[in-house]
Order: C-alpha cells, then structure tokens, then sequence
C-alpha cells in the first residue's frame, strides 16, 4: 500500500480548487485586464458559462432521465427575478427590497426550487410530450407574469440596481471585472458539472437512464419512479435557479428580455447537437452553437444588402434546419452514443 | 333591452372560429400521426399569406381567396410533411416533436426573411349591421368566419361519418395497428391527414389576416391556444376540438369585457394556467380521449 496513488483528476475537486482559487483571487488586489479586442468573446464565455450551468441540469433531466422540460427558462427566470427583487436598491419603478447578494442568491436558488417541487408534483406523471407542453406553456406564464406586473419587476425595462458583487469586489475596472467574472463562474460551472456527473456516473444514474429506457420495468424492479423524476426535476431547477441570480449579479439588472424562449432553444439545440446525455458532449454542442450564432454576426458586415432583421431571421432558419438535420440524420448528436439514447441513426 | 353578454359572445364565437379551425387540424394530426406539431401555427401563417397575395395581387373576392388559401396550403403543408416528417414517423413521439420545432423555427423565419416582420392587412369591405336596441353590432365579416367555420365543421363531420376515407381515418386514430391488418393503407390515411390539417390550417389564416393581419407570426402567436383548444376538447377528438375552440374563444372575450383591464393583459396567461388545470385535472379533456401512454 506504500504506492503513491495519483487520484485521478476530477472535475469535482478541479472545480471546488479553482473555486477557492478565484475568491482568493477576487479578494486579492491583483486584477487582469483583458484588452478591449476580446470583450465581444468575454461577455459571449459569460453567456456560455450560464447557459452551459442550465445545460447541466437539463442534460440530467432530459439526457439522463427523458423528461422533456421544454421551459428551463422558466427557472432562470424565477431565479433571477428573485434575487434582483431582494436585493435591487431603488430600481427605476419597480420593487427592490435592498437586501445583502447572498440573500439574493439563495433566494434565487430556493425560489426555483420552490417552482420546481410544484410544477414537478403535478405535472411528473403526464406522458412525455404533455409534459413538454406544460413546461413550454409555465415559462410563457411567467415570462407574461414579469410583463404584466410591471410594478414588481419592472416589466420590459426591468429591474435596475442590482448590486453587482464581482465587479464591486475587482479592482481595476475596464473589462478586468469580466475576467473575474469568467474565473468565478468557470470555476462554479466546473464544479457543478463534476457533481452531476459524478452523479449520473454513480448507480444513481443507472437508474436514471433505466427511468429513461422503460418506467415500467423500473417500477417493477422496486424503485420509486416518481420520487426520482421530482427529485432529478428539483436538481436542474435548484441550477438553473443559481444560473439566473448568477445572471442578474453579473448584468446588475434584470429585464424580460434575458428570460426569453431563446434561452430554451439554445440550450435544447446544444444539447440535441452534442449528444442529450453525454455530459461532456452537451458542453461542446453548446459551445458550437453559441460559435455559430458569433460566427454568423460577423458574416453579417459583410453582406451589406441584408438587413439586420433579415439576417437574424436567416441565422434562426439555419439555427431550426441544423436541428432539423440533427433530429434526422444524428440523433444521439456528435458526441453521444446511439446504443445509450436507444435511437436508430 | 340591451343584451349585455351578446356583443363579447360574438366576438368571442369569432375568435373560437379560427382557434377552431387551427384545433382540429392539430388534433387531426395529434391522433393520427401520434405528434405534436409546433409548426402547425406556420401552416396557418402560409394560409394568411397566400390569402393576402390572391386578394391583393389576384384581384379576386374573399371566398375565393378562401378556397385558393386552402389548396395551396394543403398542398404545401403535405409536400413539407412528406419530406420531414413522413420519413421519421416511427421515431416517437419526441424525435417529431424536436423535428417540428425545428420545421417552425425554418419556416417562421424564412417567411420572415422574405416578407419582413409588417403587418399587412387584407383590404375587404365591411358591411356594419347594427341592432343597437339590443346594443350589439356584427360585421360581414364576423359573419363570414363564423359562417365558413360552421360550414367547415359540418363538412368535415359528414367525411368522418359518411365516406370512406373519413372512416378509416377514424379506425386509425383508434388502433393504427388494427387498421392496418383490417386493411387500411395508414400511409395513405396520413397523406389525407396532412392535406386536411394544412388545408384547414390555411382557412383560418385567411380569416386571421382578414381580421388581424397577414404577418410572419400570425400563426405562431395562435398556436398555444390552438394546443390549449385541442387538448380542452381531449386530444385527438376533433369534435372535441370544436367544442374547446368556442369555449376558449367564448371564455376570452367575456373575461376581457368583465375583468379589471390589469387582469385582461393577463388573457393568454390564463389560456396557459386552463391548459394546464386541464392537464392535471382531465387529461382526456371534454371527449374524455384515452390518453395513450407512448
């Protein structure tokens, strides 16, 4: 027993390491500013860092179990409007109770949790595709909730004063609070996915992905279908909740217009492209994705006949013919394995 | 006497009518193809744009910019569904579903892309008649959605019953595999499937453009109260479609006359909160359908 054993590096203690790491780093008074070129990247790896954080939990529901919650944005949504309320001081016309940002962040997390346990309770024991609707129609309510009580959350103009801890606690300023916020959310993102792959790793998952194959058999076997599916439901509720406050902490404002369907259809199509399941290849089908939509951004100076709305309009027909093709032609996505999804290629 | 409810009944029979005519295509679709079409809304937009381009640029009268909508958008919706969906049909349920997600995203932008995001309005004469001892109006035009609607769910009502194809598509939503050994072709069935949800899906875009407007998403922003209509009236049920149709179309305008105006910008959220009540409460909706576990 006297060989030294390497332990095999883990996305877990990688992430809980660099975590420390970048709060010693926000604490320090170094700071590094990134020159001004690469901000359009860096606001874009912020996006991807909480974007990838709601894929997490998705790929855990969807990837893993197959429940098909079309309404991710439902619960960064909730999140964030939480932790902007409690803790926005004197927004523009709208209600900020001034509290502490941790107060915020959990309020942001328990808040999406507290939708999760309900919408999971009730709505868990529909078949796939009415849960799908279900889910799609509760972000619409509350993306039309945030709208009409415009008094609460500021409506369309959103909530403003939202204390912005990370780039309070940077020094410098000029895009070095946007490398602090790349570290710190890049650390968080790690973590949480060698969490949930340790957990999807774990016999835990296996039961998962026996949910996914047949509930039925699962049933029978004597595990409790139900409590899993809810628990699971609660799990990428809980981060997509933290995405949210993350957001709102990062933005110092929170608006209707980040908590759109958008954010769900990017994070699917990453998914689907990726491969639903493999947590590594989610990752990556977001990454492609998010490239593509900065990719596409540029092409657009460069064809001067195209309005700018025509152009969006022509990057979303090609967003919806990739997915198109991806459902066709790959279903397990690039990274995934067909034998895993039980799909025919 | 003044009829304090028969003003808000009429529009509200005129917003079921394209609900309606939106839901049964859905639920045709739902029943016997076994999905969930999300770019059911954009048939109807191809309906409201085609309806437009004949009034307009062809000159001609409403009713048969009707009838021309309604060819070019079976046509269209079949020849799409041949191509997408037909290949896949025995992926499940989810596969579709993904699959006419990204079909709408293609054709809502696309349509975008060319026409521009302008509301376009069809230019037709209204005829105003009013009972004001009774204290409501109706235009023409709400009488003719009205009209075609009815005329259209008794048409369909005599092809489910009374011919052939009508009956097999009926056996076939009941038990796909038990019509097929009895006999049915189900490929030909879905074939005849697309070509009426489309066709349908076009009549009412017409009568959206007619009293709306012709716009990229006119079809899109309907499509939840389209779901909500069908699956209120029991998936799968196309009667059941009808019957949830009015009684949504019915319950939004009533709640906009009597509700506080606050409340009223809340009228497609609360379409979602019976949507979902229905779904806990009653899957089966109002025709009670077996709600088959893919």
């Amino acid at each position: 027993m006297s060989r030294l054993e390497l332990p095999a590096i883990d996305a877990t203690r990688a992430g809980l390491v660099l975590f420390v790491a970048s709060i010693a780093f926000l604490y320090s008074p170094i700071f590094i500013r990134p020159p001004s070129g690469t901000f359009v990247f860096l606001e874009l790896a912020v996006l991807f860092l909480l974007y990838a954080l709601i894929l997490i939990g998705l790929n855990l529901q969807f990837g893993h179990t197959g429940l098909v919650n079309f309404g991710p944005v439902a619960f960064f949504a909730v999140g964030g409007y939480a932790a902007a309320i409690l803790t926005a001081n004197d927004p523009y016309r709208a209600v900020g109770l001034g509290f502490a940002w941790p107060v915020g962040l959990v309020a942001g997390v328990l808040a999406a949790v507290a939708l999760g346990v309900l919408l999971g309770f009730s709505t868990l024991k529909l078949r796939d595709d009415f849960l799908a609707i279900v889910t799609l129609a509760v972000a619409e309510i509350i993306h039309g909730l945030t709208i009409t009580f415009r008094d609460i959350t500021g409506g369309s103009i959103g909530l403003q004063n939202v204390p912005r801890p990370i780039a309070d606690m940077t020094g410098g300023g000029g895009g070095a609070e946007l490398f602090a916020t790349i570290v710190v959310l890049g650390s968080v993102c790690l973590l949480a996915y060698g969490v949930f792959h340790r957990l999807s790793a774990s016999p835990y998952g296996r039961v998962l992905r026996a949910i996914r194959a047949d509930e039925q058999v699962t049933e029978t076997l004597g595990k409790r279908v139900f409590r899993y599916k809810l628990v699971v439901f609660i799990y990428g509720a809980a981060i997509g909740g933290l995405a949210g406050a993350l957001l709102v902490f990062y933005n110092g404002a929170a608006s209707a217009s980040f908590f759109t369907i958008d954010v769900t259809v990017i994070v699917w199509i990453g998914m689907l492209i990726g491969g639903a399941g493999s947590d590594r290849g989610v990752l990556g089908g977001l990454a492609l994705i998010m490239g593509f939509q900065l990719l596409t951004r540029f092409f657009n100076d460069l064809l001067p006949f195209v309005t700018q709305d025509q152009f969006a309009s022509i990057r979303l027909v090609l967003v919806g013919l990739l997915l198109m093709l991806v459902v066709k032609y790959r279903p397990e996505g690039i990274w995934g394995t067909a034998e895993e999804l039980e799909v025919e290629s | 006497m003044a009829l304090p409810l028969a003003q808000e009944l009429i529009f509200g029979l005129v917003i079921g009518s394209y609900i309606a005519l939106g839901a049964i295509g859905f639920t045709l679709v739902y029943g016997l193809v076994n999905m969930i079409n999300f770019a059911h809304g954009e048939f109807i937009t191809i309906g409201a744009f085609v309806g437009y381009l004949a009034v307009v640029f062809g000159g001609v009268s409403l009713p048969v910019a009707l009838v021309v909508a309604l060819g070019v958008a079976a046509v269209t919706g079949w020849a799409i569904a041949r191509l997408t969906f037909e290949p896949m049909n025995d992926a499940g349920a989810v596969p579709l579903l993904l699959m006419s997600i990204g079909l709408g995203l293609v054709l809502r932008n696309g349509m975008r892309a060319i026409a521009g995001p302008d509301r376009r309005n069809v230019p037709v004469a209204v005829t105003t008649y009013r009972f004001d001892d009774l204290g409501f109006f109706v235009t023409s035009n709400q009488l003719f959605i009205i009209g075609v609607t009815l005329f259209v769910v008794l048409v369909l009502h005599l092809f489910l019953s009374r011919t052939m194809v009508g009956i097999s598509m009926r056996a076939t939503a009941d038990n796909e595999r038990l019509a097929l050994v009895s006999g049915i072709d189900t490929r030909q069935i879905r074939n005849a499937v697309w070509l009426a949800a489309s066709g349908l899906a076009g009549v009412a875009g017409v009568m959206l453009a007619v009293s709306q407007s012709a716009n990229p998403s006119v079809g899109f922003g309907q499509l939840l109260l389209i779901i909500t209509a069908a699956i209120l009236g029991g998936a799968g049920s196309p009667y059941g479609a009808v019957a949830g149709s009015y009684l949504l179309g019915v319950g939004i305008a009533v709640s906009v006359a009597f509700l506080p105006a606050d409340i009223v910008a809340l009228s497609s959220t609360m379409a979602f909160a019976i949507l979902i009540v229905v779904l806990l409460v009653r899957p089966g909706g109002i025709a009670n359908t077996e709600v088959r576990t893919s």
